[in-house]
């Protein structure tokens, strides 16, 4: 069979889209990305909390606690700046499964856009999305510690990104393979307190609980927020937390892709 | 061309739909007509490949919808019966980014296109509102209007006029014949009896997964023996039997739905003292009385032995 469509009915005003898988996954990402700049006030009002939370509640803390060798404000700034992206890219799966719940998936899965392309795109919507709204925090906290090495930058961002594209791929895995609204909940939030608190984000490993401490340094929020640090305070490169990191994003990415054509396959209510 | 062979979709223990076999010709406007639930929505998406079937096939253009999801895909557009937009966005760039997605077309066709329909439908001076901020019948409008700038090679409308008003009805009608008239494929599902016998050029109807009758909307009024349909009303029809009035050879089928009885025959007008008077010697007390031409509704009536409410 002719792998270009048969126009039997001479329909000739209507290109058929024929497009490049690229372009496909950046439209379908920019969708996501531009709901965000709809609501620009969300990213003010997170900003304006997430300053408050760093200049009151951060500061505080801070000049309770004297570790040796450790600039606790600087560790919370950068940390908090990590956990508020892994908090942000969970966002994703709420959308999509708002959006099955409401049929605006049945609509979406009629574009004529293939379903790896459909899935990768919403991925990296998700997380670009993140990213966009954790720019004025990372730019506070680059401002107030001089962080202004462009590499290290890079590198801290890179992480973010890889920390974003893997967490939203956890989110896709949980919106389609959790079919109760409650339990969608539930499961997502206890995932978030777990990758998050659970991490080295806000407090440094050897404080924790001997509990979470166990696996607090596989957190891919850990991994993120020691590969920043170590990039932006210690200007050196934290590879093995970077390759953590990167096989988070391929097995949620995968794992996300198999529920996801698995749930399709099905029907979304079959 | 489109062809369903005996298609089926089984959700759990139901069957959604079962054995549907249609061809639909290029080009033509077909109607799918049968109630909330008929199984019309899900034969759409099976076309839609939203959904698989689970047995039998479906082929668009020569394109099976399981082997060449993708190539399907690019043939067809479907507008929901419940509107499927961001709500955040509004109208303009609802339609802007559906065409961006489903077409080639640069940014000024895109523009000059959306511009259009939205003239058309009345919404221009609404491009800006947020969706989730319009009234149902300007958010049904932009659903339908996705379809409308698409220009697909197959057009698919779910209930295209449900919640619109008279004007706007009429409007997304003719909007929809033009479709056609410029080449798309066009299928309406439908559960209104006149959007079905104006806007179809030949209606399937479906009923509980099952295609019940295709035909022409003339034709399947054909297929009613007498052409004519006595409504009666009666004060209380739990004693009626359709016995008591097919004795008369004119009359080829009596129907009974509560007090209402619906009766098919020749020659109305010259039977009805007769009826009249039978019913009266029964010990039935009529209380209203209508003659009719032969409707969509009474074919539906006939094929299903429902109403479509």
């Amino acid at each position: 069979m002719s792998s270009s469509p048969t126009l039997g009915n001479g329909l000739s005003k209507t290109a058929i889209a024929e497009k490049s898988p690229t372009h496909l996954i950046v439209q379908m990402a920019l969708r996501d990305v531009s709901v965000l700049f709809r609501t620009p006030w969300i990213i003010i009002t997170r900003a304006l909390a997430f300053i408050i939370q760093l200049f009151v509640f951060a500061f505080l803390i801070s000049g309770l606690i004297h570790i040796p060798g450790l600039n606790f404000f600087e560790y919370y700034a950068v940390g908090s700046v990590v956990a508020t992206i892994a908090s942000i890219s969970f966002v994703i799966g709420y959308d999509i499964f708002e959006e099955a719940e409401e049929g605006v998936l049945d609509y979406l899965l009629t574009l004529p856009i293939p379903r790896r392309e459909f899935i990768i795109g919403r991925a990296l919507g998700g997380a670009m999305r993140a990213i966009i709204y954790t720019i004025p925090m990372f730019l506070i906290v680059a401002f107030v510690w001089g962080f202004t090495q462009p590499l290290s930058i890079l590198t801290a961002l890179l992480a973010l990104f890889l920390l974003a594209f893997g967490v939203t791929g956890m989110s896709i895995t949980v919106a389609v393979s959790v079919k109760s609204a409650n339990r969608f909940d539930v499961v997502l939030a206890l995932l978030e307190l777990a990758v998050s608190r659970g991490s080295t984000a806000l407090y440094p490993i050897t404080f924790m609980p001997f509990y979470v401490s166990l696996f607090a340094p596989f957190s891919p929020v850990s991994f993120a927020a020691d590969t920043a640090r170590m990039s932006l305070v210690g200007f050196t490169l934290d590879l093995p937390a970077l390759a953590g990191l990167v096989a988070f994003v391929v097995i949620f990415l995968g794992l996300g892709a198999a529920f996801y054509f698995r749930r399709l396959e099905g029907g979304i209510y079959g | 061309m489109i062809t369903f062979e005996r298609t089926g979709k089984r959700f759990g223990s139901l069957d959604a739909v079962k054995d549907f076999s249609i061809t639909i010709k290029d080009g033509e406007i077909l109607g799918l007509l049968g109630p909330n639930g008929a199984g019309k929505t899900t034969l759409m998406l099976m076309m839609g490949t939203v959904y698989r079937p689970t047995s039998g096939t479906i082929t668009v253009n020569g394109f099976d919808v399981v082997k060449h999801p993708n190539e399907v895909r690019r043939l067809i557009g479907i507008a929901f019966q419940d509107p499927r937009v961001d709500g955040i966005l509004s109208g303009f760039e609802v339609l802007n980014w559906h065409l961006k997605m489903t077409t080639t077309l640069d940014k000024d066709e895109r523009r000059r296109r959306v511009e259009e329909a939205l003239k058309a439908l009345d919404l221009w001076d609404s491009r800006k509102k947020r969706t989730w901020l319009m009234s149902g019948g300007m958010k049904k409008k932009v659903e339908d209007a996705k379809i409308l700038v698409q220009r697909p090679s197959i057009a698919v409308f779910d209930e295209p006029t449900a919640f619109l008003d008279v004007p706007s009805r009429l409007l997304v009608w003719k909007m929809i014949r033009q479709l056609r008239d410029e080449g798309s494929t066009v299928i309406v599902a439908t559960n209104m009896m006149d959007e079905a016998e104006r806007l179809s050029e030949r209606v399937a109807i479906v009923n509980k997964g099952k295609l019940v009758a295709s035909e022409t909307p003339e034709q399947l009024k054909g297929t009613v023996k007498g052409g004519e349909v006595l409504e009666l009303t009666l004060d209380d029809g739990s004693e009626f039997r359709p016995d008591m009035l097919t004795k008369f050879p004119e009359i080829h089928d009596v129907k009974k739905q509560d007090n209402k009885i619906l009766v098919f025959l020749n020659s109305g007008t010259l039977l009805l003292p007769k009826i009249v008077d039978t019913l009266n010697t029964q010990g039935f007390k009529i209380e209203s009385v209508k003659l009719k031409e032969v409707s969509l509704e009474d074919v539906f009536l006939t094929y299903t032995g429902q109403r479509l409410e």
